[in-house]
């Protein structure tokens, strides 16, 4: 036989169950929990009851009233559960996000970044130097004195007081080994300048990653590695790298670096996007004169240098068909880098 | 330099196929840059003669050329060119005859007039691109000669030969070259001149630029035309034919490398003597211009005046034309570093100083005379003197060179066989005189560029190969410079500014002279190529105005950017790393569907970009020409920059353009190691506002200084968030309203307190600045 307490909670469970809105929820509510509602009405009646019924009805009233509790809650939610989809399901979910008006990086600064984070990886620190200059740093010291045909006044920028503007970031070299002895590990990004007519493939001004690492026995094989490392880096993997001898004045044995690779465009076409070479015996030796010791001495010690020119890079890797862009700036065109 | 490949296999066997060649070369340091094919390779294509001419009776535009094929018959042929006259030579396709293009030549009527084979243009021949009119033969090519005779077939290459290399400037150099990486024996080599020698009829002044001076006496030349094979030689590699005997001086120089020069033997007014120019003294050169010489340069002279700039060009007065009967053939050593002064100076390259200031091959002089002299006795008859007139010594050949193989195998990397070394030098020219463990090489006279070790280890990389030295590992630890720490900062500025919606620029450091430059002139170049790039950027700025003016032109509406970068300080051009920044048009971008408002950019968006990047920047008025409303930039008391609105006469841009220029380096100092941490607050704040009504003139400055001073312990922040004027706030007063902020960072404030101390400030306020305060 059910207790009258079980019957009161299937009525209430009933009545809660097909409640049409949250007034009639209220209301039954009311009816059952509420001061003078039934279920509540039975916790008067239990001070009535005998001493021995007391425990089981008092449970069974606990019972009555988590379960009425709970169906109430969960009718409850059902009606806002309801109503937040209604309201949601207006909502064009395919609108636009919120623009935020973000800046751009130039691309050559994104070269830079990308090439000198990947320079640091293998242990280069930065090193730097000016973009004005003297013939004894852009030439001289670097094996190419007066006279020598590759030594082009003609293709250099002079100032009036005789000084000239770095046609090559060749002379952080000389700068980073005035400034201290060996082992030396450096990178240098800068400017570089010719005096070339703007066109689409030349600029006056340029813009180069130099790059030297003096050691003990440091050999060609240590040059390809570092520089098959980074080209594959930065094309990506599957990167041919070749290195084809050529001269430099200042390195001797000098190489041209040529990659080919399917991410870019010409595809199986080797493009020369570096020069490099051991340091030339004879750069080592100016730089001791300079500075009066001995501290690059070509018994010991040798090098390796290499120089990467950053718009020609940019250009490839990018796919920029003209080398003025960069300098022109156009915000159209900035906007492409973002 | 440009190659024939025909005339290189007169030298050495060469693979088939010129990209093998190519490919062999580049991959020795010596890059083809471009690889040409040449000459005729048709058949049934011959020389002909047009006899007649006459119009087509039913085309305008056509001829009716008779034309001899040497048959005996003449033939009718229907012509649509214009550029002959009856009795040139022109090639003639005969029927049956198929050209490059693919037509096949048969016999036809053409509107009407039978046409028996074509007049071919240089283009339908694959000769060239020139498609104007038929191609002129000359006069001498014989009739009914096969057109592949004339233009035999050939291929170019055009190969960058490195300044250190002057003994590849020769078909018989690049020959010797090929012939030492392929293993192949040279097919034959130029002969030792075996002439007796006198040491008279020249002499030398300047012994140190011209160590050596030959001259060999040509009697009784004919100066003609070159025979065909000869002036299809050398204008195969670029060279303009001129007569024989100028045409041959510039075969043998193509050929061996040795340029010479033949003067006009009659026009000599007695000895040569080569000396250095006086000063002025003026020589009309070849080139029908008038040079003023200096005493560094050298000269070729007579007795009474210069006839050539020694290994740079002859004279004009004494150089061999149709009348000329004796010659003199001049071959020489120069001084490379005097020869390249020489051209340079006088900005005259030749073909000549190229290869002099190169280094020429002192074993070569008397060998390419003579080859010279044999050739001119072939094609232009001619009696040679029975002895060669010649002056000085030639130069010693190069020093021996030391090379132990240890230092090779250190230097590449990896070991190789010392036999495989030996070989590769052998076959370079070299001789291997002490076998010791440090062994000892005799240089080839030719190869002036080896002069140490080092070089000898290039050429075995050279041959061995760079793709057979596999690559290593030699990363190391190193410590971070000075130079890691500015670029990081200026990499976070950079970071901060593109957060914000700049857009980073990188302008040319190099400017216009007219160019608004923000500065007391600029740093000038003292040979500018163009006018657009002559002197070094004083400030950022100025490339700045210039984007912002090439973006309005493409129709931008908003041009917020930024640079950093170097200028160039005058007068000395100290180089200094600047920001500058550039706001113009709109706030935000194109409107969009959440953009609620928008508004011109101002004043305090260019302070506000700039604290993005430098925190505790204050600005005061400043004075600055070239702006309107101009702002002084300090960093505690530290001025570090300028800014403020551009003055219209400076602006091109419609609507105001703020910029800004701080000197970077003043700033970019590492402060990582200032960062702390603090402990979070614990207890409540409590916040109170004033607003208040002030004269106009009254700064905000000015109210926050008499908010903050004296020092209020529990007034933890003040922040400004509302400024209007107009209204009903008045005439010449604006309105102000700021939050105050009370805490302590020990215990929770009551009310009391927080109004005892906000009730001082509000005095002052009254007290000091007359505010009229607002309840």
């Amino acid at each position: 036989m059910t207790h009258p307490l079980e019957q009161l909670r299937d009525d209430a469970l009933r009545e809660i169950d097909s409640a049409p809105d949250k007034q009639a929820l209220e209301a039954a509510r009311v009816k059952y929990l509420g001061r003078s509602g039934s279920v509540s009405a039975w916790g008067e009646q239990m001070k009535t009851l005998a001493k021995e019924e007391k425990p089981v009805v008092g449970k069974l009233l606990n019972e009555v009233r988590a379960a009425v509790t709970a169906s109430l809650e969960s009718r409850a939610q059902q009606f806002r559960a309801q109503k937040e989809s209604g309201a949601l399901a207006k909502i064009d979910v395919f609108l636009p996000g919120t623009p935020h008006e973000l800046g751009t990086l130039h691309p050559l600064t994104q070269m830079w970044e990308r090439s000198i984070e990947i320079f640091r990886r293998m242990g280069f620190a930065l090193a730097d130097g000016p973009d004005i200059e003297d013939e004894w740093h852009c030439f001289d010291a670097l094996n190419t004195p007066p006279e020598h045909p590759a030594r082009n006044e003609q293709d250099t920028f002079y100032l009036r007081d005789g000084r000239l503007l770095r046609t090559h970031t060749s002379t952080v070299q000389i700068r980073t080994m005035q400034a201290a002895p060996p082992p030396i590990r450096v990178i240098a990004p800068g400017a570089a300048y010719r005096r070339d007519e703007l066109d689409a493939t030349h600029s006056p001004q340029f813009h180069q990653i130099e790059g030297l690492y003096v050691d003990e026995n440091v050999s060609i094989a240590d040059l390809k590695g570092a520089l098959e490392f980074f080209m594959c880096e930065l094309f990506g993997p599957g990167t041919g790298v070749q290195f084809r001898p050529h001269y430099f004045p200042f390195t001797e044995p000098s190489l041209e670096v040529y990659v080919k690779s399917k991410a870019l465009k010409g595809g199986e076409r080797w493009i020369e996007v570096a020069g490099s070479g051991v340091v030339h015996p004879a750069v080592f030796e100016e730089v001791n004169k300079a500075r009066g010791d001995d501290a690059y001495d070509s018994q010991k010690w040798s090098g390796y240098a290499f120089g990467l020119g950053m718009d020609r890079l940019a250009m490839i890797l990018f796919d920029i068909p003209d080398i003025r862009l960069f300098a022109q700036n156009d915000l159209r065109f900035l906007r492409q880098f973002a | 330099m440009k190659f024939s490949v025909n005339w290189l296999r007169e030298f050495v066997d060469l693979p088939e196929n010129p990209e093998e060649i190519a490919d062999l070369l580049t991959r020795a340091g010596v890059e083809t840059e471009n690889i040409e094919t040449r000459g005729a390779n048709v058949d049934k294509v011959i020389v002909s003669q047009i006899t007649a001419s006459s119009r087509h009776p039913n085309a305008d535009r056509l001829t009716v050329c008779e034309v001899d094929d040497a048959s005996g018959t003449k033939r009718q042929i229907v012509c649509g060119a214009t550029n002959y006259k009856v009795s040139d030579r022109v090639p003639l396709a005969l029927p049956g005859a198929k050209l490059p293009n693919g037509t096949e030549i048969r016999k036809s009527k053409l509107r009407g007039v039978e046409s028996e084979g074509m007049l071919c243009s240089p283009i339908e021949l694959g000769l060239g691109d020139d498609a104007s009119g038929l191609l002129i033969l000359p006069p001498d090519a014989k009739i009914g000669t096969p057109i592949g005779d004339l233009f035999p077939e050939d291929t170019i290459l055009d190969v960058e030969i490195t300044p250190n290399r002057g003994d590849l400037l020769s078909h018989f150099g690049l020959a010797r070259e090929i012939a030492a990486l392929t293993g192949k024996k040279l097919k034959s080599t130029p002969r030792e001149s075996k002439i007796a020698i006198k040491k008279t009829g020249v002499t030398i002044t300047a012994t140190r630029e011209c160590p050596f001076f030959s001259a060999r006496k040509i009697d009784n030349v004919k100066v003609s035309p070159s025979p065909q094979w000869l002036r299809t030689k050398i204008e195969s590699v670029g060279i303009r034919s001129i007569n024989n005997i100028v045409d041959i001086s510039n075969f043998v120089m193509l050929e061996l490398g040795q340029p010479t020069h033949a003067f006009d033997a009659d026009k000599l007014r007695g000895d040569i003597n080569v000396r250095l120019a006086r000063d002025g003294e003026k020589f009309l050169a070849l080139d029908g211009k008038t040079y003023s010489l200096k005493p560094d340069n050298l000269v070729v002279a007579d007795q009474e005046r210069a006839v050539g700039i020694g290994g740079v060009m002859g004279g004009e007065e004494t150089s061999v034309s149709d009348s000329t009967k004796n010659i003199l053939l001049e071959a020489a050593y120069f001084l490379p570093a005097s020869i390249r002064r020489t051209a340079r100076n006088l900005n005259l390259p030749s073909d000549a100083s190229y290869r002099f200031e190169r280094g020429v091959d002192p074993e070569m002089i008397l060998r390419a005379s003579q080859r010279a002299t044999e050739l001119i006795q072939e094609l232009a008859g001619g009696t040679p003197g029975k002895e060669i007139n010649l002056a000085g010594k030639l130069p010693p050949n190069p020093a021996d060179i030391s090379l132990s193989y240890d230092k090779c195998d250190r230097v590449i990397g990896i070991s190789i066989k010392p036999k495989a070394i030996d070989e590769i030098l052998t076959g370079f020219g070299l001789k291997k005189t002490s076998a010791a463990k440090t062994t000892k090489w005799k240089i080839p006279s030719y190869r002036r560029d080896l002069q140490r070790d080092v070089d000898l280890i290039e050429e075995v990389v050279r041959a061995y190969g760079a793709e057979q030295i596999p690559g290593t590992d030699r990363s190391r630890y190193t410590a971070s410079s000075a130079a890691d720490h500015a670029h990081d900062l200026e990499s976070a500025w950079r970071s901060r500014l593109a957060a914000v919606g700049l857009n980073e620029v990188r302008t040319s450091k190099l400017l216009p002279r007219e160019r608004f430059v923000f500065s007391e002139g600029a740093i000038e170049l003292r040979n500018p190529l163009s006018e657009d790039h002559v002197a070094l950027r004083p400030s950022i700025l100025v490339g700045l105005v210039a984007v912002l003016d090439r973006n309005i032109r493409a129709g931008a509406e908003r041009v917020a950017i930024f640079e950093i970068g170097r200028t160039f300080i005058p007068p000395s051009g100290k180089e200094e790393r600047h920001l500058g920044v550039l706001l113009w048009g709109n706030v935000a971008g194109a409107a969009n569907w959440r953009s609620v408002s928008n508004r011109g950019v101002d004043l305090f968006d260019l302070k506000g970009a700039l604290e993005c990047v430098v925190p505790n920047l204050s600005f005061r008025p400043g004075k600055f020409p070239d702006l309107a409303l101009p702002v002084d930039v300090f960093s505690g008391d530290r001025m570090i920059g300028f800014g403020g609105q551009l003055s219209s006469a400076k602006a091109t841009a419609s609507g105001p353009v703020f910029v800004a220029e701080l000197h970077a380096d003043l700033l970019l100092v590492p402060d990582e190691l200032r960062k702390k941490f603090r402990e979070i607050e614990k207890f409540p704040a409590i916040s109170r506002d004033i607003a208040m009504i002030v004269p106009e003139e009254v700064s905000h400055e000015k109210i926050w200084r008499v908010i903050h001073e004296p020092r209020e312990p529990l007034l933890e922040s003040v922040e400004l968030f509302d400024v209007f004027s107009g209204g009903e706030v008045g005439a010449a007063r604006k309105s102000l309203a700021y939050r105050l902020t009370y805490r302590d960072r020990s215990r929770t404030l009551t009310n009391e307190e927080v109004n005892a101390a906000h009730a001082k400030i509000r005095e002052r306020l009254r007290r000091d600045l007359g505010a009229e305060l607002r309840e």
